[in-house]
Parts: C-alpha cells; structure tokens; sequence
C-alpha cells in the first residue's frame, strides 16, 4: 500500500529536483547533464546483465552514435532528432554484428569479446583520421535543434537531455516488465529450462543485447551534441566499466539499481572527473558494495530498517559492527 | 502411425555408447515408462527427444515428421515437451511467472503489446495461467517464489509449466523422486489426468510402484540397449529384466 503512493511520490520529487538544476548554475547544468547521460547508459546494460551476458563493451556503443550523430549533423546538416536516431540505429546494427557471432560465448569468453571491440571501435575512432579527425578530436559539433529551433542554452539542452532519457527509461521499463523482460530474466535464470519452453535463446539474448546498443547510441548522440567535442579516449574500456560497475553499485535486482548507481557515483565522482582517482574511486565503490551490500545500493534501505528493527528478534545479519 | 518413433537411435561419449540402437515408439493417448538401472541412458534419451543432446545416429520422428537433430525450441514448438530430473525452476519468480513463461510459445510478444498496454500480460495469458495452476492444485500459492515452496510442489509446478506449453507428449524425467507415498500417489494421479485430457506421456522414473502402477507399457534399457519392452505384468516377470536390474526392487514393489 505504501509501496503504491511512494513509488509515483519518489519520481515526482526526483524530477522536480531535476527541473530545479539549471537555478544552481552551468557548472550544476554541465554536471547533471552527464549524470542523466551516465543513467540512461547503465539502465540501457540492463537488458543484457539480465540474461546473464556480463558486456563490458558498452561505451564502444556509445562511440558509434556519438560519431555517427555529431558527423550527420556537422557535415550534411541533418537535423538533430533524425541524426540522433541514425546514430542509435547505427550502434544497433553494430551491436548486430557483433553480437551474432559472439552470442553462443558464455560469461567470461563473451566479457572478452566486448572488451575487445571497445579497444577496435577507439582504434578505429582514433585512426580514421579524414572521418574523425582521430585524437585531435572532433569539434564542431553543432547544438542541438528541435523542430528546427536551435538549443542555445545549456539549460534547454540539458532540458532536452532528461526528457530523452526519461522516455529512454519509461521504454526499457515497459520492455522490462513486460513477457520480453520476463523471458530476458528467465534466461539469466536457468537458459535450458527457457529452451525447453519454447525459447530461442540466441534471438532474445541478441534482442536484449541490440536494446542496449540502440540506447547506448542514443546516449552516444545526447552526449556529442551536449560536450560537442569527440575525443576517442573518452569511450576506451574505463567507461565501458563504469557502466557496469553502476550496474553492480546499485543493485542488479531491479531496475531502479542501475539509475541509483549512476546517479550516486557520478555525484561522489565527480571532484575526481578525468584524473586518475577516478578509476580508483569506482575500484573502491565496486570493492565496498561487493563486501557490504552483494545486493547492491537499493537493498540500503531494508538493510538499514532491518538493524532498527531486527535488533529484538536477532537477525542472523553478519554486521561488521558488531 | 505411432506418435514418436526412434529408429537405431544412438549417442556415444567418447566410444562410450550412452544409448545405443533403440527403437522406441509411443502410440498418441498412451503412458509409457523407460526404465533400467542407473546410466542405462534414460536421461540421455530424453535428451535426444528433446534436442538438447544431438543423436550420432539414428532418427527420431514425431507426429510424421522427422525432428532429429533439430534445436530444442523447435522440438518444443512441434508438441514435444521435456521435464528436467533436478528440481528445475525460474526459483527467483513466482509460480505464477513460471507457467507464464511456459506460456512463451501460446503468447502475444508485438512491441505494440509492450510499449501500450498498460498491464504487462494480456488477461488472457493470465487466467489461463492461474486454470493450469487451479488444475494441478497449486493456485493457492500463484504469488509465492517458487524457491519457497515445497519439494513436492516445486516438481509440480514443473509440470505446470510444461503443460503450459500445451505438449502433445510430455516427457517427464523422474517426476516422484523425492516424494513421500502420499506425493508421489497425488502426481501419478496427476499424470493420468493429463492424460486423459490428451497428452500422451513418457516417464523416468526409479519409483517402481509409480511406474508399474500408472504406465501401461513400459522399456526396460540397459547399458543403452532396449533390454525389454511389455506390460508391467510382462516386464517385471521377464527373467532379463529381473537379473538386470530389478530384482530386489520388484519383490517390494509387489509387497
């Protein structure tokens, strides 16, 4: 019964605070912009975790439509909902052909596979040098437009960019709850029990697998015509484990996980953004959450209430504390 | 025309024949017992039937038409639908989720079901789900996990979610084991129940008393090999299979 009001209740609050950000400054706009960029990449792995294929290969995904939307638009003019959908469709058709061959790997030998490819997608970026201008970066990129209205400001483009993770998000929950994300569950699960239903286990593990690279791609896109500035470095094999370190942060157990993981690290993270404490901050957020909470940030608040409310009754709980 | 025939169906490990030359028919309406002691290849059979192991030889048809070889998911979309031995289940849904996913081939999957719909499962895919847990007597526990329930009722809901798949034979591997007198009496019940309603069976099991008492025709295999073939009456007096494998077992069985 709680549940029921809480649930709308939380949402309304955190996006009235999301509305409220542009008040605080450009510095507050440039950082929650990427922080909604950062939870629309983690919920769009979701889908593929839940089926059990550990992909550590996100951000190549996320490579392919930043560079596809950023070069559509810079140098044939296409508006920014056509480039943006061009991009995610391109990382899909990536996440395709990559995802085919590779499907029949279990654990570890699929993890391989996607490490790989996001080492080829940077080495690609980096090199093609008459597309992407390579490590110079590509710059240029230009701002986004929406109906043919330029988005001057950060603050309408920051707009812009919660509104498309919002209805991101709405999609990957209805694809979730739906048979399609109960059969993705069922393949994490037990995959010869789905088999001996009915379930062809190599298309939905490579449907769940394309989800996310169209999500991936449009985050790729969101982010091109945010920074409008590519610089292959910035989609390398670090970003890809950010990803899933949201992922294992928050809780894989429901879909909020992932948001609540992407949101806290990005905030926590940002002081050390770009230095080389970053990647020792995840290591110590991932290290942390595996020892304390194995069920990851969202299983917090029961945790919390059941050492208020368990002390009497004694619960079996191994606390540190003590 | 028998509803499955196995011609020289054969699977070696290795050199090892796990199954080896068995021809095995079941006639639609019937309910068959494969029997034989342990690693006689009954788990291995049904592997084959099902398409989760690929014969080295030999063919197995189904309904007229030749499935060997074929991957599982279309084995089962033909009406062939397998059991597992261990206690197989999605433990961390409900038991209403699991016969909804064995619902998966009798489903609406569009993306305009997905993204509109504001419930997450057509009404009808529900009822029918809670009429195959009414029918195997588990509807009072739809919304408990099933790694809560009880032994006897996980093997159930197993079944429940093969039945889901709506099979034309049902092949269970050991669907007593474990269970107690009074469990074991309610699921061979059970059995013929479905049958009855339609669903030609073929069973493993080690409980003697559930196999003689339900099967009305049963394959004694050893080593791999079809050792027997009859009646309960027929097989449990047939001197091969007492020295093989039965002996003692049988005593008790008859009491």
């Amino acid at each position: 019964m709680l549940r029921r009001i809480a649930t709308p209740a939380l949402l309304v609050v955190v996006l009235g605070l999301a509305v409220l950000v542009p008040w605080l400054g450009d510095y507050y706009v440039h950082v929650f912009a990427l922080v909604f960029i950062n939870v629309l990449l983690a919920a769009s792995l979701r889908p593929s975790l839940t089926c059990g294929q550990l992909n550590i290969g996100h951000s190549a995904f996320m490579c392919v439509g930043a560079y596809a939307s950023a070069l559509l638009a810079k140098h044939f003019a296409v508006p920014f909902e056509l480039s943006l959908l061009s991009g995610a469709l391109l990382a899909t058709v990536v996440g395709l052909a990559v995802g085919y061959p590779s499907l029949r790997l279990r654990g570890v030998y699929f993890a391989m596979v996607t490490v790989a490819f996001v080492e080829v997608v940077r080495l690609v970026a980096a090199i093609w040098v008459s597309l992407t201008r390579g490590n110079s970066g590509l710059s240029g990129i230009p701002k986004p437009n929406l109906l043919g209205m330029i988005l001057t400001t950060k603050a309408s483009q920051y707009y812009l960019i919660v509104f498309v993770t919002v209805v991101a998000l709405v999609i990957l929950w209805k694809l979730e709850r739906s048979r399609l994300g109960l059969t993705w569950k069922s393949i994490g699960m037990a995959d010869h029990l789905a088999q001996s239903l009915g379930v062809n286990i190599a298309n939905y593990k490579l449907l769940a697998f394309m989800v996310g690279c169209f999500f991936a791609g449009v985050a790729g896109a969101l982010y091109a015509h945010f920074i409008r500035f590519l610089f292959p470095p910035e989609f390398g094999f670090l970003v890809a484990t950010n990803i899933l370190v949201y992922n294992f942060v928050g809780g894989r157990d429901h879909f909020v996980g992932p948001i609540v993981g992407a949101v806290f690290l990005s905030l926590l993270s940002e002081p050390f953004r770009g230095s080389a404490y970053e990647t020792i901050f995840f290591s110590i957020a991932m290290l942390l959450t595996i020892l304390f909470l194995p069920g990851g940030l969202i299983t917090l608040p029961g945790k919390l209430a059941g050492l208020r409310w368990g002390r009497a009754a004694s619960a079996p709980t191994p606390s540190p504390t003590g | 025309m028998p509803l499955l025939e196995t011609r020289d169906l054969s699977k070696h490990f290795d050199g090892l024949a796990a199954v080896n030359r068995v021809d095995l028919t079941v006639e639609e309406g019937e309910i068959v017992g494969l029997i034989g002691p342990n690693g006689a290849g009954k788990t291995t059979c049904f592997n084959l039937l099902s398409g989760f192991l690929r014969p080295t030889a030999g063919t197995i048809r189904f309904d007229g038409a030749d499935i060997t070889g074929l991957r599982s998911h279309r084995i089962v979309k033909r009406g062939l639908v397998r059991t597992f031995q261990h206690t197989t289940l999605f433990q961390e849904m409900t038991a209403l989720e699991n016969v909804l996913l064995g619902l998966h081939l009798h489903s609406r999957k569009g993306l305009g079901q997905v993204l509109f719909s504001r419930r997450p499962f057509p009404r009808a895919e529900i009822h029918h789900s809670r009429e195959v847990l009414q029918f195997v007597g588990l509807s009072a526990h739809l919304d408990q996990p099933a790694k809560n329930l009880p032994h006897g009722h996980q093997r159930i809901l197993g079944i429940a979610m093969a039945l889901a798949a709506r099979p034309r034979l049902l092949l269970l591997d050991e669907p007593v084991t474990g269970m107690n007198l009074d469990e074991s009496g309610r699921v061979m019940a059970l059995v013929k129940t479905i049958r009855d309603r339609g669903t030609t069976i073929l069973l493993v099991e080690h409980n003697m008393k559930a196999v003689m008492g339900t099967c009305e025709r049963i394959v004694v295999l050893n080593f791999g090999q079809k050792l027997a073939e009859g009646t309960p009456a027929e097989v449990s007096t047939n001197p091969n299979v007492i020295e093989a494998y039965l002996g003692a077992g049988l005593e008790h069985a008859r009491g």
